[in-house]
């Protein structure tokens, strides 16, 4: 394939790790207050990140990119996300490091447990640009992580979908090489597009950053903004009918214990760590 | 409406892949404990069991955990062919309630299925529960801080299974009644399947971390490949498995198979040592069902220390390494 249409979606969220047991708390009594409606942490003053799959998935697409280049084919890589605004610097981002279009998809809706209404809104907006030869997604992302909606995409689509793909290299004939985990193990296989890809553990997680002279390039660049009801979708209509429903929340007990250990140096405490709590568990092994 | 009297539920057993047997025992445990139907509805369930080629069939035919089984050949790794043989199931009267063991192939079908039926599709449940006309759902959400109680509506019910459930007692053998419905072969689809030169790789396996007694875990604070390296062969020199967490992957500081965790594996040993882990929840998965942990860390606001019976608040590759020098010279 002399040119590769390469889109990738992705998902950012707050970073639910900077988030500490009592906001956890907080999140699963407010739904319980609420009356029945969930509850929702408080994520206003956390910094947003990638989805750390889709991250991956991000970065698999510019190496991908990058060794049809050395292999002298062409390929255009495009990125979206269904997202309100909090995703535009992250767009901004992957324009100056060579994404030719940066477009964000606006629901108008919360939509973070409702894969269905995901999947759908996604798959009419790569129709609507003309669907990609290879749709690259992270496997799974907060706050739902059903893993669900690649496949969900693709159904719509009428495309195979690999998932927990941990490597893809180019390959004869237009083809590409995958490398993915399944049945538990590891199998790697070629496949034509037009293909969904959606990238689980890969080694290369970590998305490239850009210079700022690559940034400056494309300052003057604006992002594509649509909402959902412009492609024809009311997420809002939509999430009404939408199959599965989050009731309520409820926090995991998971305290134990916690008895410090006490001395001056690591030796100490290693030597009072074993008298007092290994020693008798580990003859027991 | 009147009071439902049955429950008809579909297990999902794929027979083409190495995990048979742990699917089975998920699929089995779960039907047992983990769906509560309410006192008048009976179970009535089949075990949909694919299967590539005759030879091994009998010995997964003794894996099925329900008495009635469905044989469907098929070739290995075409979930197209195995979607569509479940969709004209469900066309044909079917299932309210499909169920597949966790993992990528039981998330494919779960989802494809219910997108085709109108169905909803929920992934790694905890437990399940019939609730008016609906079924409610519990599953871990928020990167494994929070369980989530959900409603699915419409029928039929898709549904994988969490992780855990593998982990079950196997199921009491069955006396089974089997029909064979259907040969799957290349010629069912309108292509050939999309997966073409397919290998698998021999590649290491967690194996040794799900079942170990004795488990390391080094997490960032161990603060570098070198220290992580430390730690490792500290591990070594007590016996115990050696696992990291997601970060200490992601910085190539430890292989791919050794990463504990929601994305990784998840183990139950006796004892559990961890060495400059924070205790992220999606960590915590994977250790959350040992008997002791113990928590070597320099912050003592890290998440760990609450989630630990026992912490020691110091530079965790030097305390690792004291431990496994102690326990060498207590060896006989």
């Amino acid at each position: 394939m002399d040119h590769l249409r390469i889109v990738v979606g992705f998902k950012v969220t707050p970073d639910y790790e900077a988030l500490r047991a009592p906001d956890w708390a907080r999140a699963a009594g407010g739904a319980a207050e609420s009356g029945g409606g969930p509850g929702a942490p408080e994520t206003r003053y956390v910094r947003r990140v990638l989805g750390v799959f889709d991250e991956a998935a991000l970065e698999l697409a510019l190496r991908l990119r990058d060794a049809r280049a050395e292999a002298g084919l062409e390929t255009s890589l495009a990125a979206f996300s269904v997202a309100a605004r909090e995703a535009d610097p992250f767009l901004q981002t992957l324009q100056a490091l060579g994404f030719e279009r940066a477009a964000r998809v606006d629901p108008r809706a919360a939509l973070d447990f409702a894969p269905r209404v995901t999947a759908a809104v996604i798959a009419t907006y790569l129709r609507r640009i003309g669907s990609p030869d290879v749709l690259l997604l992270g496997s799974r992302c907060g706050p739902g992580e059903s893993g669900a909606v690649p496949f969900l995409v693709a159904d719509e689509l009428g495309l195979p979908c690999v998932t927990e793909v941990t490597d893809v290299q180019i390959a004869s004939r237009g083809r590409l090489r995958v490398t993915f985990a399944a049945g538990g193990g590891w199998i790697r296989a070629t496949i034509a597009p037009p293909c969904v890809l959606a990238v689980g553990n890969a080694v290369v997680s970590m998305l490239r950053v850009p210079t700022l002279k690559d940034r400056l390039a494309v300052r003057e660049r604006s992002l594509d903004v649509l909402s959902s009801g412009e492609l024809g979708v009311d997420a809002a209509a939509a999430l009404a009918g939408e199959p599965t429903v989050l009731a309520s929340l409820e926090t995991i007990d998971r305290e134990r214990a916690g008895t410090i250990v006490a001395g001056r140096t690591p030796e100490e405490k290693a030597r009072a760590l074993y008298e007092t709590q290994l020693r008798a568990r580990l003859e027991r092994l | 409406m009147s009071a439902r009297e049955t429950l008809r539920v579909a297990a999902v057993l794929d027979g083409t892949a190495a995990t048979a047997e742990r699917q089975a025992r998920a699929l089995g445990a779960f039907l047992r404990e983990g769906l509560r139907l309410g006192a008048d509805v009976k179970l009535v369930a089949a075990t949909h069991l694919f299967h590539a080629d005759q030879s091994g069939r009998e010995s997964l035919l003794e894996l099925a955990p329900t008495t009635d089984v469905r044989l469907i050949r098929t070739p290995a790794l075409r979930a197209d062919l195995m979607t569509a043989a479940l969709t004209a199931f469900e066309a044909g009267g079917g299932a309210e309630l499909f169920v597949f063991p966790g993992g990528p192939l039981g998330t494919e079908l779960a989802a494809r299925l219910a997108a085709r039926t109108g169905g909803s599709v929920m992934t790694d449940i905890l437990d399940a529960e019939l609730s008016g006309e609906g079924l409610a759902c519990r599953r871990r959400v928020y990167s494994n801080h929070l369980v989530g109680l959900f409603e699915l509506r419409s029928l039929p019910w898709c549904i994988t299974l969490d992780a855990g459930w593998s982990d079950a007692r196997p199921s009491a053998p069955n006396e089974h009644v089997v029909q064979t419905v259907a040969e799957l072969h290349e010629d069912d689809s309108s292509a050939s399947g999309p997966l073409k030169s397919v290998e698998v790789l021999d590649q290491p396996t967690t194996g040794d971390l799900e079942a170990a007694k004795l488990l390391v875990v080094a997490g960032r604070g161990a603060g570098s490949r070198d220290g992580v390296e430390r730690v490792a062969a500290a591990a070594a020199r007590l016996g115990a498995a050696f696992g990291a967490t997601r970060p200490v992957v992601m910085n190539a500081w430890a292989p791919p198979d050794r990463q504990i965790g929601v994305s990784g594996a998840r183990s139950a040993p006796a004892v559990c040592l961890t060495v400059g882990v924070s205790g992220a929840p999606a960590f915590l998965w994977g250790v959350e069902r040992a008997g002791f942990i113990a928590a070597v860390d320099t912050d003592e606001r890290a998440a760990i220390t609450g989630e630990a019976d026992a912490v020691v608040i110091d530079d965790g590759v030097a305390v690792i390494e004291a431990l496994a020098d102690i326990v060498a010279s207590e060896r006989p």
